[in-house]
């Protein structure tokens, strides 16, 4: 009696495997991608809000010392 | 929790996107983002269009988590369930432990992101949320007591609460209120569909109130819970927190949601044959109301602010 778990896959069944696990691998890959970007574009809101912090921060001495 | 055989009728290695797509339970994430969103934009101040969108992201990511955790510590009870014997986990599509380690990734990582982006207030809050839904909910209270939806409720209540906080910075009372009226709303939405699909809760063993309480107990508390939510969305309004916009529309949307409760509250079921309409018209119902409370909460700050 042969077990169906370890029979080798016909080729059609690989097929449907294979295109299976492409798909699974393009979703991955985009989601990283999709990271990537993410990260980055918070990177630079943070670093622009900072800047703008110590810029402000920088200008309310002098303006306390005008007063 | 009863051990029930899953049927595996694919390779659990040949999942696809979809089917882990599946796991983190897209419509109920819907809701999830959407309040998220309104809690998010009725907030008094001003967030950055790409931090806003980054904390929605997180609190739907996160909601996936904790789905993708609670199917994989149900798969046994929703392999029982007409309703739920498709789901990835049961049916074979994905592999236990995977479904388990995707929801662990989602969780961890929406939490970890939303620190960095955010803050860590939010990140905490957004942590606890995916423990209460996946421990406290899933684990603890679901398999063991008739109250687990009511308290269980919490867990989505936080969408609001978290879209609030990420424009504030710090919990006030407006947000709160916004947690407690979803908090009083999941009750008498979740037992309006438990009372027409619960010869599958009993058959798994799980104690939801019409099977423990009885259905004639249930509907009186669904009704009950109706009349408690009414005030409760008014209240913002009264406090002065929110504008005549949303305290009008708040009160004509809860006077229907008591109406169609009193039509499940107050009838008795006429057995195997009823259809049940009035239930499956408040569970529909239900949905609707939240999406349209909380959208008018919006518009109302929209018009505030503008006259501001």
């Amino acid at each position: 009696m042969t077990d169906p778990l370890t029979e080798p896959l016909t080729p059609p069944e690989l097929a449907a495997l294979r295109a299976r696990q492409r798909s699974r691998s393009l979703a991955l890959a985009w989601v990283l991608v999709a990271l990537v970007v993410l990260f980055f574009a918070i990177t630079l809101v943070k670093m622009r809000a900072e800047r703008a912090q110590v810029a402000a921060m920088a200008s309310a001495p002098a303006k306390d010392g005008a007063q | 929790m009863p051990q029930l055989p899953l049927s595996p009728t694919v390779e659990p290695a040949s999942a696809e996107w979809r089917d882990f797509f599946a796991l983190t339970k897209p419509r109920v994430m819907t809701l999830v983002i959407f309040t998220g969103l309104c809690g998010l934009l009725a907030a008094p101040g001003e967030i950055h269009p790409m931090l806003a969108f980054t904390a929605i992201l997180c609190i739907a990511v996160g909601a996936g988590g904790a789905a993708a955790l609670n199917m994989w510590w149900e798969a046994d009870l929703d392999a029982g369930m007409k309703r739920t014997r498709h789901r990835p986990v049961p049916s074979g599509r994905i592999d236990r432990t995977a479904a388990r380690d995707f929801g662990v990734a989602l969780s961890c990582g929406s939490v970890i992101t939303m620190a960095l982006a955010i803050g860590w207030l939010d990140a905490g809050i957004l942590a606890l949320s995916i423990f209460y839904y996946a421990w406290v909910y899933t684990v603890w209270l679901k398999p063991r007591t008739p109250q687990n939806i009511v308290i269980g409720g919490g867990a989505g209540a936080f969408p609001p609460l978290i879209g609030w906080i990420a424009v504030t910075g710090h919990v006030t009372l407006m947000p709160v209120l916004l947690f407690l009226i979803i908090f009083m709303w999941t009750p008498p939405h979740f037992w309006a569909l438990a009372l027409f699909v619960q010869i599958d809760y009993a058959k798994v063993g799980i104690p939801m109130m019409p099977v423990v309480a009885g259905e004639r107990s249930t509907r009186y508390q669904i009704l009950a819970y109706a009349v408690v939510l009414l005030p409760l969305t008014v209240l913002p309004w009264w406090l002065g927190l929110a504008g005549p916009v949303y305290g009008i529309a708040a009160f004509a949307l809860g006077l229907a949601f008591v109406v169609l409760s009193a039509q499940v509250g107050l009838r008795t079921s006429s057995g195997d044959a009823d259809t049940m309409k009035p239930e499956k018209r408040l569970f529909r119902y239900s949905i609707l109301y939240l999406f349209a409370l909380f959208a008018v909460l919006v518009v109302d700050h929209a018009v505030t602010s503008a006259g501001a």
